[in-house]
């Protein structure tokens, strides 16, 4: 890379001029995404906000980053993607107006439908001089593979998965490269919306590209680009600072995944975290094996996300992250566990295990920050999804979220229902729009009175949905967190875990369930999805009695649970 | 524009305004015989705004019995709303669904919050109430409306002594039928309570926002009813014969029986009328695409401004995304940022200097306000600099301290940041304003780049106490070559409200694909509810005139977000295709001529054209007032300037900054070389060379 123009001499930045253009950089990855959530086509996009929109510099590391967006895409998930191009290309070989795109499992190490696309952005007066690459991470809603949406726990390597793209140009100096448009289009089930979600891909990409370098023009290129650098050095002492308020010491946690859908075995999750003076590390030896079935994920979509996840959550920074707010945390991860998987593994459910890893390196550090960190949160996806293949009709997918209980803090209750510590800004898909358009009709959508962890500040709550089916079709779901519930802190007890009941036509016994594939509901089977409960913070006995009497009004715990878990004696009768 | 006397008997003479902000009540009355216009202000008065008013109406030497119409814009809800001061209400609703309003979207607006959580509901689960009814989606009846259910739930609802009943079914806006029914049957037996349906505010579907929307009727609905008629009962004591209107969030006035009914319909009442008075400026000098921008103490707000209209949203979060409650009703698209006159300047623990949003508010104020400030804010900044006058601010009111603003500056920011040289503190406050600046700019930007407009094709109107002192450094950063500052910056809202014309606004789901027979219907939808508004807009307010516009909200089949494309006059599959694609193509830089595009929702404004004044009787009379200078420092430097006072530049004046015009509430600042003339308005129009 030594064509790359660096300035011989560090161009000094004033700190007005440095502010002036951090903001500006933070506008462009926002006007980006707002463009991005608005335009896209499937609702992994614009509901789930499933992608993360990014500044990455000319080394491939990520400067700055929408704040929207999923977190587990937070991690520089758009910079390894570019490295990887920057690597087989080189910059001479990455032109004004070429668009790459990656989503090899050996690169980002996640499910193949995070799909990264960039485009390099040459500015100054002969467009010499790379300012880094424009990049955004996108789930694509199919592009093949054995499962519709590649929902599934069958798989056993990652080419049942779907399509590969490695570092592959989609464009080529402003030109469609219409083989490989085809190619796409070919291999997923609904090439309408994934066309309709790239368009809105690649403009976002090119528009944020043209805005960088209106922005780096403004100021000077020298001076932009010795601005990234100290944005870069300022999160890092940022981070450092923050890293310091945490006494040394070696902390460590341990649960498992109750299974991964298909072997009944639990699957051991296990980190040490050490914290010295101002670097953190995450260690994550002891963590399971590889597995035969898609539980994995791969180095850097896997144990590094996490950590970095963990770490951003830990020390709550307010402005979005960029790889000098990493550079602190350090990661040991031996090859082959199930979440630094070989380049070959099924990975199609990678993100099972993330929120629980992420949420246990957390708890292990609640005996050094117990101020900071909160109950466990619900913390398995435990969405529902209603699909037909072709065998029933037209197929179609349909995603119901589930949503569940966070943790109780120091300072208050638990909140919630929310998704799980790898969403965000996720939202539910209204019932009113459901109801158009999967066979069901919904009858009861409440929080789940009990669910939440006893605790002198309770954990949140979780939801009941019921819903009767008016018409048939299959389930997908996965539910997880029994073996390992949703643990309490400080005295704090354990939220109830998530289930699925089901109750056939007919049948005189419900059958209560958490990991399905395929199973198939007719006319008139009811399913109720019951997400989980946050777990409590401090003993349940410190608990203020006018919380457990409004609790106990609004329904929020039972009268059982009022007498048996806070020791409320009531009147008889009332 | 006709310039007619408003109804009312034949002595009432004048047009009144009433704004009521959070600090002050502005009052403007235009004399539509003598064309003289007074503005008179008074401090709010929490415990009774009425009081305030009535001291407006006293200074401005006129009684009620003079106005032939009042024009009324209110914080009153939207404080409420946040202060959480409203009724005590109940929410009725389908059986199973009482959490709806609770669980919201389940979402988390800002990710890394480990401790994030929402605001308690409107509405707490203990007084959320089921009965059994179901409607389908095509709102068909599953299961009818159970009226025992509900008669023994109104004994319930009289004995708690709730004030307030929302009600909200499931798929109401395919048919409103149990809705209606539920909430008639309730106003019978609860006869003192206030009772409200979803459908009565949004026939749209999407439960929370809807059910959100209903119980934030309810919520405020009392207050609000209370206030209206006590104000509607001061005002007749004193004689008033005139119409009482109320400044709608749409940009519209409404009648007070339609405000009692609909309160959330104010729930930005007052900064709307900044917008309006805009809108009309606007297309009286010729300029099509306006930024309109306004800047007081706390916040800058800004909102596009194109031929005369403004987009509205549909969806309004109370209190912003990351925590408020949604609100599906029309408001004028104002984006916010805390960044304001008494915006806080201060650098973190990395010693990087921030503006805001933290903000020093008018108690204690700025330090130069000698009130007890201790931290630097934006108005010190300004006041270094040069650009305020510390003895004619606020026509003296408020003599402003240089010594202790410097102080704090160089303590605060300039030393910290190693600029400790004899310029130290200008260079600070120069910082200080550099960001303030980029902070607003990202607003405008984000406004305009959202709807796939250049803000190079925008012209800057800026008005607020402290929208002429920035206007020239955003549009420079703006690359905005025009600004305009109108007459009475600092009491702009309140002159907004004198233009409106009457508005409702009205939306319906829609979900069909783009082809003829869906064409058909959607023109038998249209003119149904342009027959119907206009009923309660001429009845309301026998206007002049009622205009109707119509837009669709689409998309791409597929997609899941939507366009409003403005339809109007559009009756067949390719005109309504053309206007999709442009308007998609202009926001989002593409567009697929093959994909097939789908109706989400239709929507219809009606206006009722209302009499005003010409904008050019509205500035006070000219007076004399000698030139004098100051140094201004700009780019770091202290350049001797011009300061003129505003009410002697007549029309037809122009010159070449630096410049400073003072005016009561407001000062301009015009950059070195910008030339600057004042137009046949009285306006000032500043071309700012890049």
């Amino acid at each position: 890379m030594s064509t790359v123009l660096t300035p011989a001499t560090e161009t000094a930045v004033d700190p007005v001029t440095l502010e002036v253009i951090r903001h500006g950089l933070a506008s462009i990855a926002g006007q980006i995404e707002a463009n991005i959530t608005r335009t896209a086509f499937s609702p992994h996009i614009s509901e789930y906000k499933d992608y993360a929109v990014g500044l990455v510099g000319t080394d491939g590391y990520l400067v700055a980053q929408a704040r929207g967006g999923i977190p587990i895409f937070v991690a520089d998930s758009v910079g390894t993607a570019v490295r990887d191009g920057l690597q087989i290309y080189g910059i001479e070989r990455l032109h004004h107006g070429d668009v790459v795109l990656c989503n090899a499992a050996a690169v980002q190490g996640q499910h193949l439908n995070n799909v990264v696309m960039y485009t390099p952005i040459w500015a100054g007066a002969d467009g010499k001089t790379l300012l880094g690459f424009f990049a955004i991470n996108a789930h694509w809603g199919d592009i093949g593979g054995a499962a519709v949406g590649a929902g599934t726990y069958r798989s056993t390597d990652i080419f049942m998965e779907g399509l590969q793209l490695r570092s592959v140009k989609l464009e080529s100096r402003g030109e469609p490269i219409e083989e490989v448009y085809r190619i796409i289009a070919s291999n997923s089930r609904f090439p309408e919306e994934l066309l309709g979600d790239i368009a809105a891909q690649l403009s976002g990409c090119l528009m944020g590209r043209d805005l960088t370098i209106g922005l780096a023009e403004k100021y000077g290129i020298e001076t932009f680009l010795a601005a990234t650098r100290l944005i870069l050095e300022r999160s890092e002492q940022l981070s450092r600072a923050k890293i310091r308020q945490i006494p040394n010491g070696e902390y460590s946690a341990e649960g498992v995944m109750d299974n991964d859908g298909v072997a009944d075995d639990p699957i051991p999750l296990k980190v040490r975290v050490i914290i010295d003076d101002d670097e953190m590390t995450v260690d994550f030896t002891g963590m399971a094996p590889q597995r035969p079935r898609g539980f994995n994920s791969g180095r850097h979509g896997g144990g590094e996300s996490i950590a970095r996840l963990a770490f951003k959550y830990l020390i709550g920074i307010d402005e979005s992250a960029n790889e000098g707010t990493f550079r602190p945390l350090k990661v040991i991860l031996p090859e082959g566990t199930i979440i630094s998987a070989s380049d070959d593994a099924p990975m199609a459910q990678y993100n099972a295990p993330i929120p629980t890893t992420i949420d246990l390196i957390l708890k292990a550090l609640a005996p050094a920050v117990p101020e900071r960190i909160a109950g466990g949160h619900f913390g398995s996806h435990s969405s529902l999804s209603f699909y037909r293949s072709r065998s029933l009709g037209r197929p179609f997918k349909s995603s119901d979220s589930g949503h569940g209980g966070w943790g109780a803090c120091a300072t208050h209750d638990g909140g919630g229902p929310f998704r799980t510590m790898s969403h965000g800004d996720t939202r539910i898909v209204p019932i009113e729009v459901q109801e158009t358009r999967v066979p069901f009709r919904v009858e009861e959508f409440r929080l789940r009175t009990d669910s939440g962890g006893p605790g002198k500040f309770r954990g949140g709550l979780g939801f009941v949905r019921r819903y009767r089916m008016l018409g048939p079709c299959l389930a997908f779901s996965n539910v997880d967190r029994h073996l390992t519930e949703p643990w309490g802190v400080q005295g704090g007890r354990p939220g109830v875990p998530g289930r699925i009941t089901v109750y056939k036509k007919g049948a005189s016994e419900p059958e209560v369930l958490f990991k399905i594939e395929d199973y198939l509901l007719e006319e008139g089977d009811v399913i109720v999805l019951e997400t989980g409960g946050g777990g409590g913070y401090g003993p349940p006995e410190e608990r203020a009695r006018e919380l457990v009497e409004r609790d106990l009004s609004r329904g929020y715990i039972s009268r059982e649970a009022a007498e048996r878990d806070y020791g409320l004696k009531l009147p008889n009768g009332r | 524009m006709k310039s007619s006397p408003p109804r009312g008997n034949g002595s009432a003479s004048h047009a009144v305004a009433v704004d009521i902000g959070g600090t002050f009540t502005d009052l403007v009355a235009f004399d539509y015989a003598t064309k003289n216009v007074t503005y008179t202000k008074a401090p709010t008065t929490y415990d009774n705004f009425a009081d305030g008013i009535a001291t407006c109406f006293s200074k401005a030497d006129l009684t009620p019995a003079a106005a032939g119409a009042v024009y009324h814009g209110t914080t009153l809800v939207i404080n409420a709303l946040i202060q959480r001061r409203g009724a005590k209400a109940a929410l009725v609703t389908t059986k199973g669904f009482g959490d709806v309003l609770e669980i919201a979207r389940g979402n988390r607006p800002d990710p890394f919050d480990y401790h994030y959580y929402r605001d308690e509901p409107l509405i707490p689960r203990e007084r959320r109430f089921e009965v059994t009814e179901r409607m389908d989606p095509r709102g068909e009846i599953v299961q009818p409306l159970a009226l025992d259910e509900l008669d023994a739930l109104a004994v319930e609802l009289r004995r708690s002594d709730v004030d307030a009943v929302a009600v909200f079914f499931m798929h109401s806006y395919a048919n409103p039928a149990h809705e209606q029914q539920a909430a008639q049957r309730l106003a019978q037996l609860l006869p003192d309570a206030f009772v409200t349906a979803s459908t009565d505010l949004c026939r749209e579907w999407h439960e929370y926002e809807r059910v959100s929307t209903a119980a934030a009727n309810a919520y405020i609905g009392p207050q609000v009813k209370t206030y209206i008629r006590r104000l509607e009962s001061d005002l007749r004591k004193g004689d008033f014969t005139g119409v009482l209107s109320m400044m709608g969030s749409n940009g519209g006035v409404l009648s007070t029986e339609r405000a009692c009914t609909q309160p959330i319909a104010l729930v930005e009442s007052g900064p709307v009328g900044g917008c309006i008075g805009a809108a009309f400026y606007a297309q009286a000098l010729g300029f099509e695409n306006v930024v309109s921008f306004d800047m007081g103490g706390t916040t800058a707000k800004c909102a596009l401004v194109e031929e005369g209209r403004f987009a509205v949203t549909s969806t309004y979060y109370v209190g912003g995304y990351v925590k408020g409650v949604p609100i599906k009703s029309p408001v004028i698209e104002i984006t916010e940022v805390g960044s304001g006159g008494g915006s806080i300047a201060w650098l973190d623990e990395l010693n990087q200097l921030h503006v805001g949003p933290r903000s020093a508010g008018s108690t204690p104020g700025p330090v130069c306000y000698g009130r007890g400030g201790t931290e630097p804010t934006v108005t010190d900044a300004n006041l270094l600099l040069g650009r305020l006058n510390p003895a004619n601010f606020l026509g003296g009111e408020i003599p402003l301290d240089v010594e202790s603003a410097a102080a704090a500056v160089r303590e605060r920011i300039a030393e910290p940041l190693g600029f400790d040289d004899p310029d130290g503190v200008l260079r600070a406050a120069d910082g200080i304003i550099a960001i303030a600046t980029v902070i607003m700019s990202g607003a405008i930007r984000r406004i305009s780049v959202e709807h796939g407009r250049d803000p190079r094709d925008f012209v800057l109107f800026c008005y607020g106490g402290g929208g002429p002192l920035h206007a020239s450094a955003l549009a420079r950063d703006l690359a905005i070559p025009t600004v305009v500052v109108p007459p009475e910056p600092g009491n702009f809202s309140a002159i907004g409200m004198l233009l409106a014309d009457a508005r409702l606004d009205h939306a319906t789901t829609f979900v069909h694909p783009l082809d003829a027979e869906s064409v058909g219907k959607m023109s038998a939808i249209f003119a149904g509810l342009e027959a119907e508004a206009a009923g309660t807009v001429r009845k309301d307010f026998s206007p002049a005139d009622v205009i109707f516009e119509r837009f669709a909200e689409m998309r791409y089949r597929g997609q899941r977000h939507n366009i409003k494309v403005p339809v109007t006059g559009l009756v067949d599959v390719a005109g309504i295709r053309h206007a999709f694609e442009e308007d998609y193509r202009r926001r989002y830089g593409h567009g697929d001529a093959q994909a097939l595009v789908e109706f989400q929702a239709l929507h219809v404004s009606t206006f009722g054209r209302l009499p005003r004044p010409e904008l050019s009787q509205l500035p006070r009379a000219a007076t004399q007032s000698a030139v004098a200078t100051r140094p201004v420092s700009f780019g770091g430097r202290p350049v001797e300037s011009q300061i003129f006072q505003r009410s002697a530049l007549a029309p037809g004046f122009s010159g070449v900054g630096p410049a400073i015009v003072e005016e009561y509430g407001s000062t301009t600042v015009v950059w070195p070389g910008d030339r600057f003339e004042v137009g046949s308005m009285r306006e000032i129009l500043i071309h700012c060379t890049p």
